[in-house]
């Protein structure tokens, strides 16, 4: 019996350093210079995870990548950007942001090793989901905004889960992470920050975004929509279809029409070119940009949970 | 020269006529029927020489000025009694008129007077916008074969055009999209020949609905007898062969460039910059062609059809029922609304 016990205290301590292990090859953080307090996860205290989402083998090395952070901290800066007065500053502004919006809002700086925009996505959602966060805990609404201060290839982009997708379309994304950027591009993070809450602020007083006048975000977090019958382009269609009708119809009852050629009378044996040269001139290549963003719509994150992302931006 | 067919029976001499039915002439006397070549072998035909294709030619026919509207009517020597097409006066044709008038070929008519009421009274087959009381045989004032005189012209087109001709091209390369655009300058030159273009010799007769009745099966052209002429109205050609070759000049001096725009492949767009191409006349034949023309009053109002009395092609424009337009329209706006809802659905339950 000691010897069982002895077996099973040996494989629990072995899945520990498994998932530790697991942690650092997912993500490759090193949270150890933090000033950000990380709790322990583990079974006995369901990994950390009090939401809904369903914990299992598929994701369960995503939910020990993620630190268990005392939710309630709201910016949690593992680079190290932001001095304490300055994390005082963004807080007490997340503060009245949470009161006036009844939308979580939540700002973590890491160090990264970047490899694409959905290595951050992921870290971003699991970060979301599988601590604490979100105000409206029937789809846990709220705003992240994520700063991957990795040297060789600094990131930031915004995710919103939630009722808070709603409020976003690209445009106030891209209006939104445009708008911070020469701050966060100078290392004038709390300015950045700060100017990122107004302007979510901003579009919070705007209400839904018009792509979303008709959305509604179900209770794993995507956004689904309402059917309404879109009277104006029905009415619009049914206009145009009825005119080409009428038209169709009314050139049935109009049988006389003038005759503009003679092809049926044409010899096609007759036709004989006498020249027949195709001569190139010059030529011309214009180009343009494709927006790359990837943000709007709901996308699934390692929990089963929906959310989106305004896209991102390098610097 | 060559031997015209008299109207006259070679059996009792009453008057005959040509069946298009039949494809023959018959005597409604005796029922004695005959084909063109019978009655050219027969001893008793009469015989009179006319001159053919030649303007100095000249025929003597039965024709009358309607004392209307003016129009110049002629027919065989048979009739005696008609009405004007145009405006339906009837009339006695009493005078001889004495014109140049020497068509080189005829279509006689294959379409019965019958056929063309049939048509007349099928023009409701998919078109719900006709009155219903429109095509009632009872609105039918006149029906009546008339022979049309047209011009056919073999016609050579020759000339060249230049267009501006591009080919576009597009590809991407990561977030770029590419648009490549090749210009050239495009040069076709050379001939080509039609053949046999109709055009309504007949200021009487409005050129677009002759042109609509179109096309003629010219394998059924024989050689002009007047004796084709019988129970059936005839005109002869008041527009000049040069003033009717303006119209055979454009269209295929269209259909050319058409055609020379189609053997420029595999370019986005074409366009002519500038074309000099000129259409003469190699020959010309003046034919007489079979058109069923049918008068129609309602409400008041006179309506004008034709058939082409060789293939039975009906044309004609047909008044709209206003009651009608306006319940079509009601039904197909309020179908096509549901329809439109029915596909946003579709599309609202593909994007769920």
């Amino acid at each position: 019996m000691k010897k069982f016990i002895v077996f099973i205290f040996c494989l629990f301590f072995s899945i520990n350093v498994l998932a530790y292990d697991i942690t650092d090859n997912i993500y490759g953080i090193d949270y150890s210079n933090s000033n950000v307090k990380i709790r322990e996860r583990n079974d006995s205290n369901k990994w950390g995870v009090n939401k809904h989402w369903d914990i299992n083998s598929n994701n369960l090395s995503n939910v020990l990548s993620t630190p268990l952070v005392d939710s309630s901290k709201k910016v949690y800066d593992f680079a190290d950007i932001l001095s304490d007065e300055e994390e005082e500053e963004i807080y007490s502004k997340i503060s009245d942001f949470i009161e006036k919006s009844n939308m979580d809002m939540v700002i973590v700086s890491v160090d990264m090793p970047y490899t694409d925009d959905y290595k951050n996505e992921m870290f971003a959602a699991d970060f979301y989901d599988y601590n604490d966060f979100g105000i409206d805990f029937s789809n846990y609404s709220g705003i992240l905004l994520l700063r991957n201060n990795y040297s060789r290839d600094k990131y930031y982009d915004m995710y919103t889960f939630g009722d808070a997708q709603l409020y976003f379309d690209q445009s106030r994304y891209d209006d939104i992470l445009d708008g911070i950027y020469s701050y966060f591009t100078s290392s004038n993070y709390v300015d950045g920050m700060s100017k990122f809450i107004s302007r979510c602020s901003s579009y919070y007083d705007n209400g839904y975004a018009y792509k979303y006048r008709n959305a509604y975000v179900d209770s794993d977090g995507y956004i689904q929509y309402n059917y309404h019958v879109p009277v104006f382009m029905c009415l619009a269609g049914s206009s145009i279809i009825t005119l080409i009708t009428m038209c169709v119809l009314v050139r049935k009852n109009k049988m006389i029409r003038k005759a503009t050629s003679a092809g049926e009378y044409l010899v096609k044996d007759s036709i004989n070119y006498r020249e027949h040269t195709d001569q190139f001139i010059n030529s011309h290549t214009t180009h343009y940009t494709v927006s790359s963003s990837s943000g709007g719509g709901s996308h699934g994150g390692s929990s089963g949970g929906g959310h989106s992302s305004g896209g991102g931006r390098h610097g | 020269m060559s031997k015209v067919l008299d109207n006259k029976c070679p059996s009792c001499g009453a008057a005959i006529h040509f069946k298009p039915e039949l494809g023959k002439f018959k005597c409604d006397y005796c029922d004695s029927e005959f084909s063109a070549d019978d009655l050219k072998d027969m001893d008793k035909l009469k015989a009179e020489e006319v001159k053919e294709n030649s303007k100095d030619s000249y025929s003597s026919y039965d024709s009358y000025n309607c004392p209307d509207c003016g129009a110049e009517i002629i027919a065989d020597e048979n009739t005696s009694a008609t009405f004007c097409v145009y405006c339906g006066n009837t009339s006695i044709i009493k005078n001889r008129l004495s014109g140049e008038f020497a068509p080189k070929y005829i279509i006689p008519f294959k379409m019965e007077k019958k056929k063309a009421i049939d048509a007349f009274k099928s023009l409701r087959n998919g078109r719900p916008l006709v009155p219903s009381s429109f095509v009632s045989e009872e609105n039918i004032e006149k029906i009546t074969g008339v022979y049309i005189p047209f011009w056919l012209y073999n016609v050579n087109v020759s000339g060249t055009i230049n267009a501006r001709a591009t080919k576009v091209s597009s590809w991407r390369v990561g977030d770029t999209h590419y648009t490549k655009t090749d210009y050239y300058n495009v040069v076709r030159s050379g001939d080509m020949s039609f053949n046999r273009v109709p055009v309504d010799g007949s200021t009487r007769f409005n050129n677009d609905m002759m042109n609509s009745i179109e096309p003629f099966d010219y394998s059924k052209l024989i050689d002009y007898n007047h004796a084709y002429l019988s129970g059936f109205l005839a005109e002869k050609y008041d527009v000049s062969l040069d003033d009717a070759f303006n119209d055979a000049k454009t269209r295929t001096l269209n259909s050319t460039k058409d055609q020379m725009l189609s053997s420029m492949v595999g370019y986005s767009s074409k366009n002519i910059t500038s074309s000099n191409l000129d259409s003469s006349i190699v020959s010309h034949e003046y034919v007489l062609l079979p058109v069923w023309m049918v008068n129609v009053k309602y409400n008041g109002e006179y309506y004008l059809f034709a058939m082409n009395g060789e293939s039975g092609k009906f044309i004609g424009n047909i008044p709209l029922d206003k009651g009608k337009a306006f319940i079509v329209t009601i039904i197909s706006f309020v179908i096509s609304f549901f329809v439109c809802v029915l596909i946003s659905y579709i599309f609202y339950r593909m994007g769920a």
